[in-house]
């Protein structure tokens, strides 16, 4: 086992990967910007550097600071969290370069699945389902109209060099097909400087399902069965939940064995997330894998017991996933977790500041994965996430039913917090009977504009 | 030793403990201690806090591991509370993180020692980062007051390297 181990991150992960290192009695090193000086996991770690000032490009994400921190520290190993440098191949060639173990996958896998359209290929090759969609660019308006018919409507034209929704249009039928072809052109033309549109698949309302794999050094794969997150405001995760009520044991078998033939195929080592987006009629499309520990990693191990981060610290260390994980992988009960966000619950502007009240719930069932505490500081130069909360029982029922008198008495006061948004959406119908996908969100958002227009 | 020392020694032991030092030295020619306290007592070292309380304190640099020229003031006791050496005294803190020289290269003569005066933007020492050699500039006009760090010390962003007396 590692003799030492920096933790290049902050916030409740470090913690996360401090207290793993802790109970696996490896030594930590915990790097901090000046703005973190009295966090958490600087206080926690046997040893702590400062590596820059708080803007996270001079500290956190300065790779020469954090392998400089790692070198006189004399740490053998990195732990790079989730965000930051943990996609980061350039990174993890550097850690290589200078002989310390960087715990997650090889560069060069990391480089693959960051490349989108590579990993899309890879995983078609694996015989992973993927979204259909054109190869490459549609150079005409009937090119794009074939593509269409072969694909299925509904689909989507995105812009080739865009982003963030511009230069992107829903197309439902043949007869829209040539107006909506051109309106995206030039609004990717006028946005980009490019115009080139390329075409998707179009799903209507998907839900979000992410498989968690877990690969060793010695070509064995396993997968820890999924998560659903749908639940989302903007593409950021609000909610996620394990198992998923719309996964059924045989698709879980079919995507397990899949993922695990194409994980070796990839030669993928360490943790991973492999996301897909799940139509009406439960089929399942790959879009993207995280080649890093997810933040919502708590619910797969509150669901089937083994503890991932040691996974990843194991696994790095050289053993193997029959010495890792149990003979059999089952699913016991259910697990939600809320991300609590240091924001306003209906404005969502960030709320950074001091805490001067922060009571964390406890109890049966109830797990909290939080760097915060009374009296600390948020600062404002970082995400907003607080802390995890995380509700487990034996089946859904329970789980909601933990995780609402949880949020009740999840107290902060000095900054405001997600935690009024958590109860509404608990509050839910839809949201209790597992009626819901990504469109969710929007939906009680605009029902709440509605409800306050009406007269008292 | 005289009383005199034997009080002023048990108060600086006193002061060490409360802040949580776990180690100290110091050579005052006639007199040459060493302290060094259980990790339990006194918690992770954290080599900021370290170089502020010697800072406050005004001892001197551990005389075993610093080149002659460094040799610095003799010690004064802690205990009415710590010295006020901070009047016109500017600060130069290491920009990176790294492993800290005084010398171009070992053996070779310092770049700087007590009493002389530098220019900004000088260099001043060195800090070796991923097998780099960085050189450190002098971010004020002034006299080397003293050194605050020691030969092959490890250093992080932030850390107090040397005390500057700026002529106003």
């Amino acid at each position: 086992m590692f003799r030492k181990v920096l933790i290049a991150n902050r916030n409740e992960i470090a913690l996360r990967v401090i207290n793993a290192c802790r109970e696996l009695g490896i030594p930590t090193v915990a790097v901090y910007s000046e703005a973190d000086r009295n966090s958490l996991h600087v206080k926690f770690a046997d040893e702590a550097i400062c590596i820059g000032p708080p803007r996270a490009a001079d500290s956190y994400l300065n790779v020469p600071a954090v392998i400089s921190a790692a070198e006189i520290a004399d740490v053998e190993a990195i732990h790079p969290g989730y965000g930051l440098l943990s996609e980061n191949a350039n990174f993890a060639e550097v850690c290589r370069a200078s002989n310390i173990k960087f715990i997650g996958p090889p560069p060069e896998v990391t480089r693959l699945m960051g490349e989108k359209e590579k990993a899309r290929q890879a995983m078609k090759r694996a015989k992973v389902p993927i979204l259909p969609g054109s190869d490459g660019v549609l150079a005409t308006e009937e090119e794009a109209q074939e593509c269409a018919e072969k694909i299925g409507y509904p689909v989507i034209l995105k812009a080739k060099a865009g982003g963030g929704g511009r230069g992107m249009r829903v197309v439902r039928n043949a007869d829209e097909s040539p107006n909506l072809y051109r309106a995206a052109s030039t609004e990717a033309a006028n946005a980009f400087g490019n115009g080139e549109l390329y075409m998707e698949k179009f799903i209507e309302n998907p839900r979000h399902i992410e498989f968690q794999v877990l690969a060793d050094e010695h070509g064995n794969v396993a997968t820890l069965f999924e998560r659903e997150c749908s639940i989302q405001r903007r593409h950021q995760k609000l909610i996620e939940e394990a198992p998923s009520l719309q996964v059924t044991p045989k698709m879980r078998e079919e995507i397990g064995k899949t993922l695990c033939r194409c994980m070796g195929e990839i030669g993928y080592q360490n943790a991973g997330t492999v996301e897909f987006l799940m139509d009406a009629n439960r089929q399942l499309y790959f879009i993207e894998m995280n080649t890093r520990i997810q933040v919502e990693h708590p619910v797969t191990e509150a669901i089937t017991g083994v503890d991932l981060v040691k996974a990843q610290l194991r696994i790095a260390a050289g053993e193997k996933l029959s010495d890792i994980l149990p003979a059999k992988l089952e699913i016991r009960g259910h697990a939600i977790e809320c991300r609590i966000n240091a924001e306003h619950p209906q404005k969502f502007t960030p709320s950074a500041g001091l805490i001067t009240a922060f009571n964390v719930p406890g109890g049966n069932g109830i797990r909290v994965d939080t760097a915060q505490y009374a009296e600390g500081v948020v600062p404002p130069y970082y995400d907003s996430l607080i802390a995890k909360l995380i509700a487990y029982g034996v089946d859904r029922e329970e789980a909601i039913a933990r995780m609402e008198r949880a949020l009740s008495q999840f107290i902060v006061r000095g900054i405001e917090t997600s935690v009024p948004l958590h109860q509404e959406i608990f509050q839910d119908a839809g949201f209790r009977a597992g009626e819901f996908d990504t469109g969710f969100m929007e939906r009680l958002l605009a029902k709440r504009i509605e409800d306050e227009k009406q007269p008292a | 030793m005289k009383q005199q020392d034997i009080d002023d020694l048990r108060q600086l032991i006193e002061f060490l403990k409360l802040h949580g030092v776990a180690e100290f030295d110091v050579d005052r020619g006639d007199l040459k201690i060493r302290l060094k306290f259980n990790q339990a007592e006194t918690g992770p070292s954290n080599l900021h806090d370290l170089a502020g309380l010697l800072r406050s304190a005004a001892p001197a640099v551990p005389a075993h591991t610093a080149p002659p020229a460094h040799h610095a003031a003799a010690v004064a006791p802690a205990a009415p509370g710590p010295e006020s050496a901070e009047q016109e005294v500017h600060i130069v803190k290491s920009p990176i993180v790294g492993t800290f020289y005084g010398s171009p290269s070992p053996g070779a003569e310092p770049f700087v020692t007590p009493g002389d005066h530098v220019e900004k933007g000088q260099v001043i020492c060195i800090v070796e980062a991923m097998k780099l050699m960085n050189e450190i500039e002098s971010d004020a006009s002034g006299e080397i007051v003293r050194c605050l760090v020691t030969n092959g010390q490890p250093i992080e962003f932030g850390q107090p390297l040397y005390e500057i007396r700026q002529r106003s």
